[in-house]
């Protein structure tokens, strides 16, 4: 699913984003990347999404070279990507039905899909019932099922979250654990940023932990350590 | 295209931004109307100049000198040329009559003259008005015309008086392309502000857009209608405001101050219009989309 071949990342003035980073991941694997602030993991994520080149090595996602791809094909490559924010990047003038919705707009799909599909999806994330709210007016939690619930619309094959606990109590970041956890059950490979020592070490998944933009560790059901 | 989706987010953003969206109509409606009045005096002058060509005439003056049978052997001439298309004899007494006539209610003026001064003339209008400078230039040398000496003022043809029209207006049309070209630019470039600020307002949204997989022209189309409408709606109202000027403004100096070459019908109010809604819409569209070009990155 997810491929770095000797991928190195410099930022003017020379400081290392990532440091020949080799790294497989298969297809509905979960996926946890650890490490302190700094040590990478945003770079890995933004390369992922092809928001920037590698200085150096071949990115490969879903079978696609990303150096390869020309930018009028970006768009249809993040359209495979679910993405989720620790600050939810939710539209606020926007009912939380409107923002789901805007996922399955920008791919084109005809109006009446999306009037079926929004409350399918946000009634799965437990906010059936908060559809005509705006994003304000919900916890930062039910916040955060939005924007689970934006990222998984399109059904990707990659779902990438990059510390969606960061903001939230620990017993709401269960709630969001245990959906993503049922959004990987149904084939989707989730890679996910994390500070949450609790939750890697208790969901005992693949580790992949990242120091000064080197991998220093990659054990499956590994521990945060 | 999801033409209503686009239709709704560009509504949003001009009510949202409304201050610099009224800024930016309000500037289409000058340019634009200023456009309208240049064109509304442009097909003015036109049809003026329009008028006074088929009225073109040339008219010569003959010496108190001549006697009869020579000013009978002009008129043969004249009648003979094959450009002419009438033929008037206005005697010294016609002359006189008709001045008389010019000056109503203020007669006395005449009286202080001694006999008639008036010099007798031909009038001829011509078949072609642009012959009129060949068949005038014919006169010049005839001995019994009443030209000072080294000059041809006994001659006098409309073709003078309509290239100094021509002179003025165009004239006039110069500086009012210039105005208008002015007031175009200051109108892009507000609307390009505009544009920039919407894009600004709604960054995040944006960013959001190229995250989900939005295309490059689905994040475009909103911008670009905003722009569209902020020209449109200022060229409605500038066509509005063309419309009722033609309609009272050029009537009513055409009733208090009829020898001025105005004339209401002149105008094809349709073409103007459509000229004006145009030119607003592409104020619109190329406003925005310079505001695009340079500042959305996608």
């Amino acid at each position: 699913m997810i491929r770095f071949e000797n991928v190195s990342k410099v930022y003017d003035p020379n400081i290392i984003g990532l440091k020949d980073v080799n790294i497989h991941i298969e297809r509905g694997e979960f996926c946890f990347l650890v490490g302190h602030s700094g040590s990478g993991k945003s770079t890995f994520i933004r390369l992922l999404l092809k928001e920037f080149e590698p200085t150096d090595g071949t990115i490969t996602v879903a079978g696609r070279n990303l150096q390869r791809m020309r930018r009028s094909a970006l768009p249809y490559h993040r359209r495979n990507l679910g993405c989720v924010f620790q600050d939810f990047k939710l539209l606020p003038n926007k009912t939380v039905a409107d923002n789901v919705a805007y996922a399955l707009r920008v791919t084109g799909q005809p109006v009446r899909a999306i009037r079926r599909k929004v409350p399918e999806i946000l009634s799965l994330v437990g906010l059936g019932d908060k559809m005509n709210n705006l994003p304000d007016e919900l916890s930062a939690g039910e916040q955060q099922r939005v924007s689970v619930a934006r990222a998984f619309v399109n059904h990707p094959s990659l779902l990438i979250a990059d510390e969606p606990t960061g903001n939230l109590d620990p017993d709401t970041s269960v709630g969001i654990m245990q959906l993503l956890y049922r959004i990987n059950r149904t084939g989707t490979t989730v890679l996910m940023a994390t500070h949450d020592r609790e939750m890697v070490d208790k969901m005992r998944k693949r580790v992949i932990a990242l120091e000064d933009g080197k991998v220093i560790r990659d054990e499956d059901k590994g521990l945060y350590r | 295209m999801q033409f209503k989706f686009f239709f709704n987010e560009a509504v949003n953003s001009l009510v949202r931004n409304w201050v610099m969206s009224v800024a930016a109509i309000v500037t289409v409606l000058v340019s634009m109307f200023v456009m309208g009045l240049g064109l509304i005096l442009f097909f003015n002058f036109q049809h003026a100049i329009g008028e006074l060509r088929n009225k073109l005439e040339v008219e010569v003056f003959i010496k108190n000198t001549a006697s009869p049978d020579q000013i009978n052997e002009l008129g043969d001439e004249i009648r003979a040329m094959p450009e002419i298309k009438q033929v008037i004899f206005v005697s010294k007494e016609e002359a006189l009559a008709r001045l008389r006539k010019n000056l109503e209610g203020h007669e006395d003026v005449l009286d202080a003259l001694s006999g008639n001064p008036l010099p007798p003339s031909y009038e001829m209008t011509l078949k072609d008005p642009n012959q009129i400078g060949e068949v005038a230039s014919r006169f010049y040398e005839n001995p019994i015309i009443d030209n000072t000496p080294g000059t041809h003022d006994g001659v006098k043809s409309g073709g003078e008086t309509s290239d100094r029209v021509l002179r003025v207006t165009s004239l006039f049309l110069i500086g009012g392309a210039g105005f208008v070209f002015l007031l175009t630019v200051a109108s892009v470039l507000l609307i390009s502000n505009t544009t920039r600020l919407s894009i600004f307002a709604r960054r995040r949204e944006v960013e959001i857009m190229r995250l989900v997989g939005a295309t490059n022209w689905f994040i475009r189309w909103p911008f670009v209608m905003e722009g569209v409408f902020t020209g449109m709606m200022g060229a409605a109202g500038a066509a509005i405001l063309v419309l009722v000027t033609n309609r009272f403004i050029i009537e009513s100096v055409v009733n208090k101050m009829p020898f001025l070459p105005f004339n209401a019908d002149a105008v094809p109010l349709f073409w103007l219009v459509l000229a004006v809604i145009v030119g607003g819409t592409m104020l619109g569209s190329v406003g925005s989309g310079l505001a695009l070009r340079r500042f959305l990155k996608i």
